[in-house]
């Protein structure tokens, strides 16, 4: 042991945790650190997810948990998690209640009866300047505000979401209205803000937008990856008419790379294969705030290729299938008018 | 809650193992600074026999237009034999190559995210391209592994 002090140092603080945490299973705490930690940190303190603190997990079901972590949050950034083992899914449940020391309360699962329409009014004078009319939230984002400006310090969950009503009872949602989320800036209102009777409506309103939601589209039968065109021009003549329109369009072009740039010398690599690459910074600022993430499918990109035939092609990624990787409704408009944009260039450039 | 102290967190980085696989993204989040962590990144991408074809600088970029912004930079690495034949038999995949890392800071910590290439394998039929995105994948996460042992021994030999 003596050559390695550092290993003799890791032990020494595995037991020192093991002992700490006495009956704490390592698999939830591994099994967290590597499937939320990205999203909601290691102490829960919440990121783009939402923060998990004793005092939120106090008052939520182990059901609960169970439920939103196989379903996720569908269009909501955090992904259904289907390949984890129900063991691994207990133990991640089980090291959330070690590290908060919280209970299950032991929620029933019996139907809150109210009156929804009743309801209705209830939201949209206490909820909606939070919540919307939708559910989904006011503000854009998701989580907790890191390096980005928000409007809210902590953005209010989409409370319309498939993933959220089909893993909260009544009984919970009935909790977290009348004692608030003081720590994140919702309210109490238990305090005789509400009476027990309109906290019973408003639950019974917010289960009915379970009546709203539309099933996740599946992949289409033509959907491809990519959209390729020919061109009816020659490379040179289709590169400069793609740049001309994209200034027309009030893009940032960047300087072209070749498809094989820096992956070879500049001797070898094939020229007739260039990417063009444009932004709008204006637009990317904006959105980042919604989605940090989205840095890594930029900036857009139209790959023009001569092909051994001599016809010239222009790929351009299919932004249905980019949205699936990030799982996030808000940005829905963002794709469609991207694929509206590349659908004027390419008109412009094939004319 | 009560707080991890900064070696515990060197050794959960140390022994945990894998990650979000059922995701469209690959995600880890590393406690330690951005410019750090990309130079750890770049390197195991090197390690892994790819070549760094490309910095994206997002933050410069923004900085640029006067917009105020963290550490944001991408990462863009491929092998040649590997983006040659699929720019000559598979166009399609074409606006996928080189693959990408971004390195993200959020306040003190650093988030590396990539696409995952599997969200891709539904698309097509061929052996080729389904052997092809899941050697990405397992290289991908590979790396992001990497990067988390090597921080978690920088944290544990810095006490
Ligand atoms: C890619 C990011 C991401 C990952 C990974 C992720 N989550 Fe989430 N999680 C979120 C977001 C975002 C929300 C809030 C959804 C909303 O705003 O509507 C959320 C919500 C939750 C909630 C509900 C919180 C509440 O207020 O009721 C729980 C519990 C939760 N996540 C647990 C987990 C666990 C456990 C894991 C790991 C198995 C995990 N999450 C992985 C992003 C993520
Ligand atoms: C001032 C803003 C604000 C108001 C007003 C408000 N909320 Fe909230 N609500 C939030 C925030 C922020 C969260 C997320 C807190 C967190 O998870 O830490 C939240 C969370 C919730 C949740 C839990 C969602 C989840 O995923 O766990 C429910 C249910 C909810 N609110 C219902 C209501 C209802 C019903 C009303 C009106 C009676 C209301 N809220 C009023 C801000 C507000």
């Amino acid at each position: 042991m003596q050559k390695f002090p550092l290993l003799r140092r890791l032990c020494a603080l595995l037991l020192a945790f093991a002992a700490a945490q006495a009956a704490a299973a390592p698999d939830g705490l591994e099994l967290y650190i590597a499937h939320c930690s990205a999203c909601h940190r290691v102490e829960g303190q919440g990121g783009i997810g939402l923060p998990l603190p004793a005092e939120k997990l106090a008052e939520v079901t182990d059901d609960y948990l169970h439920k939103t972590i196989r379903l996720g949050r569908p269009g909501r950034v955090m992904p259904a998690f289907e390949r984890l083992s129900d063991a691994q899914v207990d133990a991640i449940v089980r090291f959330l209640r070690e590290r908060t020391e919280t209970k299950d309360p032991g929620f029933d699962n019996d139907q809150v009866v109210g009156d929804a329409a009743h309801g209705e009014l209830v939201y949209n004078e206490h909820c909606i300047k939070c919540h919307a009319a939708d559910g989904t939230g006011e503000g854009e984002g998701t989580g907790v505000t890191q390096s980005r400006e928000r409007s809210f310090l902590v953005m209010p969950a989409s409370i319309s979401n498939s993933g959220f009503l089909g893993s909260a009872s009544d009984r919970m949602i009935h909790t977290v209205v009348e004692h608030g989320r003081r720590w994140s800036g919702m309210p109490a209102f238990g305090d005789g803000k509400l009476s027990d009777g309109d906290i019973n409506d408003v639950v019974a309103y917010v289960r009915s937008f379970e009546q709203r939601q539309s099933a996740p589209e599946a992949i289409g039968p033509d959907e491809r990856p990519t959209h390729i065109y020919e061109s009816p021009h020659d490379f040179e003549t289709t590169i400069a008419n793609i740049k001309t329109a994209l200034t027309g369009a009030n893009f940032r072009i960047f300087p072209d790379r070749f498809v094989e740039q820096g992956v070879t010398d500049e001797f070898s690599v094939n020229q007739r294969q260039v990417g063009i690459r444009f932004c709008n910074f204006n637009v990317l600022y904006g959105m980042l705030k919604i989605e940090p993430r989205l840095g890594i499918v930029l900036p857009c990109r139209i790959t023009v290729m001569e092909r051994p035939d001599g016809t010239v092609i222009m790929a351009i990624p299919n932004l249905r299938v980019v949205s699936r990787w990030f799982n996030n409704d808000e940005l829905v408009g963002l794709w469609d008018q991207m694929e509206e944009t590349f659908t004027e260039i390419i008109d412009e450039v094939t004319l | 809650m009560r707080p991890l102290s900064h070696r515990l967190i060197a050794v959960l980085l140390l022994c945990a193992t894998g990650f979000a696989r059922a995701d469209g993204m690959l995600m880890m989040r590393i406690p330690m600074r951005a410019e750090i962590v990309f130079a750890y990144a770049k390197s195991s991408i090197e390690e892994h026999g790819y070549s760094v074809a490309h910095i994206q600088l997002c933050d410069g970029g923004m900085t640029d237009f006067g917009y105020k912004t963290d550490f944001y930079r991408v990462l863009f690495f491929g092998k040649l034999a590997e983006v040659r034949r699929i720019s000559e038999k598979y166009p399609e995949l074409v606006s996928y190559v080189p693959l990408k890392l971004a390195v993200i800071a959020e306040k003190d910590d650093t988030l590396l995210t990539v696409l995952n290439p599997e969200v891709l394998a539904p698309y097509f039929a061929d052996a080729e391209v389904q052997i092809q995105l899941s050697r990405w994948h397992s290289d991908l996460e590979s790396i992001l592994d990497d990067v988390r042992r090597s921080i978690g021994k920088r944290i544990a030999h810095a006490d």
